[in-house]
């Protein structure tokens, strides 16, 4: 077992740029679950959505009070000082969608019939803007009905019929869908980016070992030691299996002692499957870049290209649902793409009849002829360099 | 001297190309994969009409104020839903395989008369709800109005038939708030600090005790300083021309919008290119220790405040300017990020030049503590 031994050396060595890829995934998946937990949705009874809006006010009078305190039902009023720079910012980075401000002398105006504007400042076309604008447009239009068909109604009495009639709310029933328990947002994070951090993993760790025993003349020392060519082989691609299912493992705890609540269903067995499919395509994925390239420096730079190539465009980091579609299409000539995607499908699972696990396996099935194709191409110019040689 | 040592020093660098690839070759890539990924993101806010499926029973067919209502919300390049009217069992199913956000069923028998139906609380469903509040709200009102007024029927009919728009939209500057051009911000920025990997290389080529060439450079009858700010020129020329081509690459080839400044953003991007060759050579003054701890703490430390300066995730950069704002002033990639988003975004340039003055203080810093550590070293043995 000398080979197998050299090979675990090897890694034993790069293991602390692997680690690096490691730790990033904890961090990156601490920091996702931290975010996540502050929005879990609670999926019944119906909760309405709210937005994040800056109300800011430049007179106060009952009829504005009583403005905020309808929009209080569908937003979430941020407070921001009244600066134009800080303003921007929160606009900009989404502290807020919306900043309505109230300019002064509009109660008296409004009162008394006239033409007047509140002033909003938003993020173009942005959905949850629709919702403010409705209500605020309901709101002053209802008082606009009162002031002009009952005269001389005042402040307060306007104020208290709009909130009346407000008090009405159409119900909303939920239609519960067919039996899904487990919340499988974190699972299908998690396992997504997999496809980012295991594929580092293992493209490292495999080229490192592959660098090392294609030099020239080690090869040709090797090549005449007593121990058949044979034996060597299985030894070398016991080490890559080992490294493969070691890498594969830690991630799959990872992920599964992150999300320990919610990882037992059946999902989470398809989305080990998956992994498991994936790992070893990445795995020869590794050994075709392993026996192209030519030194560590090279093996580095195209590893970091593809694995944040793939991972950008398939979905890993953006999901899916934002992407173009020509994106997913060139995506989708990485096993990437259909590893995220299985993933996407197996997270909305709820019922495991033959026909939606047969869309999860056929997006296997591409993975593993992707990683059929990496190894034919991989052994066909490893066999073409040393013949050049 | 000047000319027979700074070409000689451009061969010398334009020959390693790993160092190329790394400081052009992967920001350009990384462009790419940016543009690809991120370019379709607003679409994500942006607000789309809603499927929405109404029953189509006796109640509704009756009720033609809310029929009129609704179908005038229908219609039109800003309608808020595409409407489809069909038999309680279709609009069931549309609902079970997600066609439709919702569905509403008008009742009058019940109290209040319409309901809606969905399958999750969401945005959509909540601006369908809205929508049906609103309703039954504004018929409260003229319920109540006719009560007290039974003579005014007409009349609100007709106010109601001009509903008015109460919101007048004011930008606070000219620039959109699009956050797309933000991550190519933070993108140069760090480009510009990949540039340590030249000031890295300089310091490693001329301090004796690190390199046998530096040892052999050492020996020339030419003074240190010289030969350092001769061959440092070189690595300059060579980053400047790098980031002009990623500049141009986003401005050209992926259209990247830089505001109206765009003079200003090659401005800042030269800046930029200086401090990040003075924070390598920097880094590689003061920690003398291996060629691969110093890369790895020039790329940590880049990453790391590219990371705070919002490269990973854009609340980043806001969650520290509110929170300690000191970090973001002594972060000199937040810095050059900060300045590109204050010439995208406001109209004023006092921020800016706050920016530039701090960057220009790291500058400072860095090259002078660089001057220090490596003047007048003299060696025993070697």
């Amino acid at each position: 077992m000398q080979v197998f031994k050299l090979c675990m050396k090897i890694a034993r060595k790069n293991m602390p740029l692997m680690m690096i890829y490691l730790v990033v995934f904890l961090v990156v998946s601490l920091v996702m679950t931290s975010s996540l937990a502050g929005e879990q949705k609670v999926e019944e009874p119906f909760t309405r959505v709210k937005s994040k809006m800056a109300f800011i006010n430049e007179e106060n009078s009952p009829l504005v009070e009583g403005l905020r305190e309808e929009l209080s039902k569908i937003a979430e009023f941020v407070e921001l000082p009244d600066e134009t720079e800080a303003l921007q910012d929160a606009l900009f980075f989404r502290k807020v969608t919306y900043i309505l401000r109230v300019p002064e002398g509009f109660t008296g105006k409004f009162m008394s019939g006239e033409d007047v504007q509140l002033e909003k400042t938003i993020i173009p076309d942005s959905a949850g803007n629709v919702y403010i604008d409705l209500s605020i447009d309901k709101y002053l239009n209802a008082a606009r009905l009162y002031i002009k068909n009952i005269g001389g109604i005042t402040q307060e009495s306007l104020v208290s019929r709009l909130q009346e009639d407000f008090s009405l709310s159409a119900p909303v029933k939920m239609q519960a869908p067919a039996g899904r328990q487990k919340d499988q947002s974190y699972a299908r994070f998690f396992f997504n980016y997999m496809a980012y951090s295991l594929l580092s993993i293992l493209i490292l760790g495999i080229t490192a070992i592959m660098l090392v025993f294609n030099d020239k003349g080690l090869r040709m020392r090797n090549a005449c030691s007593p121990v058949n060519a044979t034996s060597i082989n299985v030894q070398f691609m016991l080490a890559g299996a080992v490294l493969t299912v070691a890498a594969w493992m830690i991630m799959v705890m990872c992920c599964l002692f992150f999300n320990l609540e919610n990882a037992l269903s059946i999902n989470t067995v398809y989305f080990i499957l998956n992994s498991f499919v994936f790992a070893l395509c990445g795995s020869s994925l590794s050994f075709l870049i392993g026996n192209l390239a030519k030194s560590q420096d090279v093996a580095s730079a195209v590893c970091n290209v593809v694995t944040l190539g793939f991972s950008f465009i398939s979905g890993v980091f953006v999901p899916q649902e934002y992407l173009a579609e020509l994106v997913l299409k060139i995506a989708s000539f990485t096993p990437s793409y259909w590893f995220v995607r299985a993933n996407n499908k197996i997270g909305e699972m709820t019922k495991f009849d033959l026909s939606s696990l047969m869309e999860v396996f056929s997006d296997m099935l591409v993975q593993v002829a992707f990683a059929v194709a990496f190894l034919g191409i991989a052994l066909v110019a490893g066999k073409k360099r040393r013949y050049l040689e | 001297m000047f000319v027979h040592i700074f070409k000689y020093r451009l061969k010398c660098l334009l020959r390693d190309r790993a160092n190329i690839f790394w400081t052009m070759m992967f920001p350009v890539i990384l462009a790419t994969f940016f543009y690809m990924a991120l370019s379709n993101l607003g679409s994500s806010e942006a607000f789309k009409p809603i499927n929405l499926a109404v029953v189509d029973n006796e109640h509704f067919r009756q009720d033609l104020q809310f029929k009129n209502v609704l179908e005038q919300v229908s219609s039109g390049d800003d309608r808020l839903f595409n409407l489809f009217i069909v038999p309680e069992e279709r609009a069931k199913e549309m609902l079970e395989d997600n066609s439709v956000e919702g569905y509403i069923k008008a009742d009058t028998s019940i109290d209040p008369p319409i309901a809606l139906f969905v399958k999750k609380s969401g945005l959509n469903q909540s601006i369908v709800k809205s929508f049906i509040d609103d309703y039954l709200q504004t018929q409260s009102a003229v319920k109540a109005i006719l009560s007290e007024n039974p003579g005014k029927y007409a009349e609100i009919l007709r106010d109601l038939s001009e509903r008015k728009n109460y919101l007048k939209q004011v930008s606070g500057t000219k620039a959109n708030p699009d956050n797309l051009p933000f991550f190519f911000y933070t993108l140069i920025a760090m480009s510009c600090f990949y540039g340590g990997f030249f000031g890295n290389r300089e310091i490693t080529d001329i301090q004796a005790d690190i390199s046998p060439l530096a040892a052999r450079i050492n020996a020339a009858p030419v003074h240190k300083m010289k030969t350092f700010l001769y061959s440092a020129s070189a690595a300059l020329l060579i980053h400047l021309a790098e980031l002009f081509v990623l500049l141009i690459y986003l401005l050209l080839v992926l259209k990247v919008d830089f505001g109206p400044k765009t003079g200003y953003v090659f401005l800042t991007t030269m800046s930029g290119s200086v401090a990040g060759l003075s924070f390598g050579a920097f880094v590689s003054a003061v920690v003398k220790k291996s060629e691969g701890i110093k890369i790895g703490i020039l790329v940590g430390t880049t990453m790391f405040c590219s990371f705070l300066s919002g490269m990973m995730n854009q609340n980043m950069k806001y969650i520290i300017s509110q929170n300690v704002p000191v970090l973001s002033w002594i972060n000199p990639v937040n810095l050059l990020t900060d300045a590109f988003y204050c010439l995208y975004y406001y109209d004023t340039y006092r921020r800016y030049y706050l920016n530039m003055a701090a960057l220009l203080f790291f500058i400072v810093l860095f090259c002078s503590c660089t001057f220090i550590l490596i003047r007048r070293r003299r060696y025993a043995s070697l």
